[in-house]
């Protein structure tokens, strides 16, 4: 299977990062609890993982936390809410799309009204309506489908910009940018500035909520790197279980329940 | 041989029945029982967390209800793993001291951020290694957080053992970074223990 240009670009920088930095080696076979660990952890490019959280944490030292925090101190909250309701709401189509390739009805449901909802009664995703009348908001991206269709995640993986995440993720998320029609509709360079104004609210929204969490992170843990490691597992899994666990019935409450099979 | 046959499957169910008695006994707790102790618990927090006494009163009526209603003893056993067999008695003591000590501050310290919450608690069920009792915790100017309390039977009382905020295990998560962190040290728990120390002094 070909892999989207941007896996690919992706996947020939790791394998660089990881020649220069090389892998973790494992525990000796002596010491059968540390090997045991070893693999429960699933990191065997640690060493290379490592340096581009290194990497990863001084650019966002620099460039993304500070437009953050500036943009939390310059915006009053109901603006920012509008902000994030209309960058959820561009975001729709791709959720939908995933939804369904999950086989979740009832989610994409609720993604569909939103989107619906949203864009006319909310003004453009501006006010979300549709939370009020009973669709809950939620996220999807490929990798949760790739996970759902029994695809095991891999080795960690601590990538530049994405940050923590996993080889079945990072695929996920160059196939979520290819399943995205707003990254094909329109040429020139109008469309093309608004496409790269999205991105860069997105990642200072993203960055502005998770201010405190990562913060308490940085300034408690004894390792940060381990910390993050298990949050973002710990945080995947409880995600797609929560997918799983999903099964509330397509079918209104009116409708005649099919006779149960004998 | 009906009468050997009777015999032995009398004798498998005693087994049986004593094997799992020992766990029926720790799981004596009923999930009603679990989610009451939950809402007390919860009111004596957000009593300390809005009264008007001066931050020094505050930690210790905190202090007091972490001994009572946690079991830090057996949550910082968790959190050292596989490691905990390596360090002798006094370490293992020195160790579970300095977890308390830094477990009080993470929580003492924030408290201001917590003034004027309100929660509601879910429906209980067992769950991994207790009960699991769910609620939201609203604070003002914030979206709600879903989190998720395990309880269980501790020294005949119930006691947190865990707490999951939107499905990250507390105990879990710090298990990885204190292994994390022995592994980069050769295992040496005094390393850690010298870490805690650090941490405990700078007040977080």
């Amino acid at each position: 299977m070909r892999l989207p240009r941007s896996a690919r670009s992706l996947a020939a920088a790791l394998i660089a990062a990881t020649a220069l930095t090389g892998c973790a080696t494992p525990p000796p076979a002596s010491d059968p609890e540390a090997l045991a660990d070893f693999k429960r952890t699933n990191d065997p490019f640690e060493p290379t993982n490592r340096v581009l959280y290194e990497i990863n944490n001084a650019i966002d030292g620099v460039l993304l936390r500070p437009l953050a925090v500036g943009y939390i101190n310059a915006v009053p909250v109901p603006v920012r809410t509008h902000v994030h309701n209309v960058l959820a709401n561009l975001n729709s189509p791709v959720v939908l799309a995933n939804d369904m390739l999950m086989g979740k009805p009832r989610r994409a449901g609720d993604t569909l009204t939103r989107f619906v909802v949203n864009s006319t009664a909310g003004v453009g995703g501006i006010f979300d309506v549709a939370s009020g009348l009973g669709f809950p908001d939620h996220s999807s991206d490929f990798g949760e489908v790739m996970a759902i269709w029994g695809i095991p995640e891999g080795p960690f993986l601590f990538l530049p910009i994405l940050g923590p995440t996993d080889p079945r993720d990072a695929a996920g998320y160059g196939i979520d940018i290819v399943l995205d029609p707003f990254t094909w509709i329109g040429q020139g360079n109008t469309v093309r500035n608004l496409g790269y104004v999205r991105y860069g609210m997105t990642a200072v929204d993203t960055r502005a909520g998770l201010i405190p969490d990562l913060d308490k992170v940085k300034e408690q843990a004894l390792d940060p790197y381990a910390t993050f490691r298990s949050l973002y597992r710990q945080h995947r899994a409880a995600q797609i279980n929560t997918i799983k666990n999903d099964t509330r019935r397509t079918e209104p409450d009116w409708y005649p329940a099919t006779p149960a099979a004998h | 041989m009906l009468t050997r046959r009777i015999l032995l499957r009398a004798a498998l169910a005693a087994a049986a029945a004593l094997s799992v008695a020992p766990l029926r006994a720790a799981n004596a707790l009923s999930p009603e029982q679990a989610r009451q102790f939950m809402n007390e618990t919860a009111q004596k927090l957000v009593r300390v967390i809005d009264s008007p006494d001066p931050q020094p009163t505050k930690n210790e009526q905190m202090q007091e209800i972490i001994d009572r209603d946690v079991a830090v003893e057996l949550i910082a056993r968790f959190c050292l793993g596989r490691f905990w067999r390596t360090a002798s008695p006094p370490q293992q003591q020195e160790y579970v001291r300095l977890f308390h000590h830094v477990l009080l501050n993470s929580i003492t310290g924030h408290l201001g951020d917590y003034k004027g919450l309100t929660y509601t608690l879910g429906r209980p069920a067992p769950g991994q290694g207790g009960i699991e009792v769910p609620s939201v915790v609203n604070r003002p100017g914030q979206p709600a957080a879903n989190l998720t309390w395990v309880i269980s039977d501790i020294d005949g009382g119930p006691k947190i053992i865990d707490l999951i905020a939107e499905g990250t295990s507390l105990r879990v998560t710090q298990r990885s970074d204190y292994a994390s962190f022995l592994n980069q040290h050769g295992g040496k728990v005094e390393a850690l223990i010298g870490a805690l120390k650090q941490q405990a002094s700078r007040g977080g």
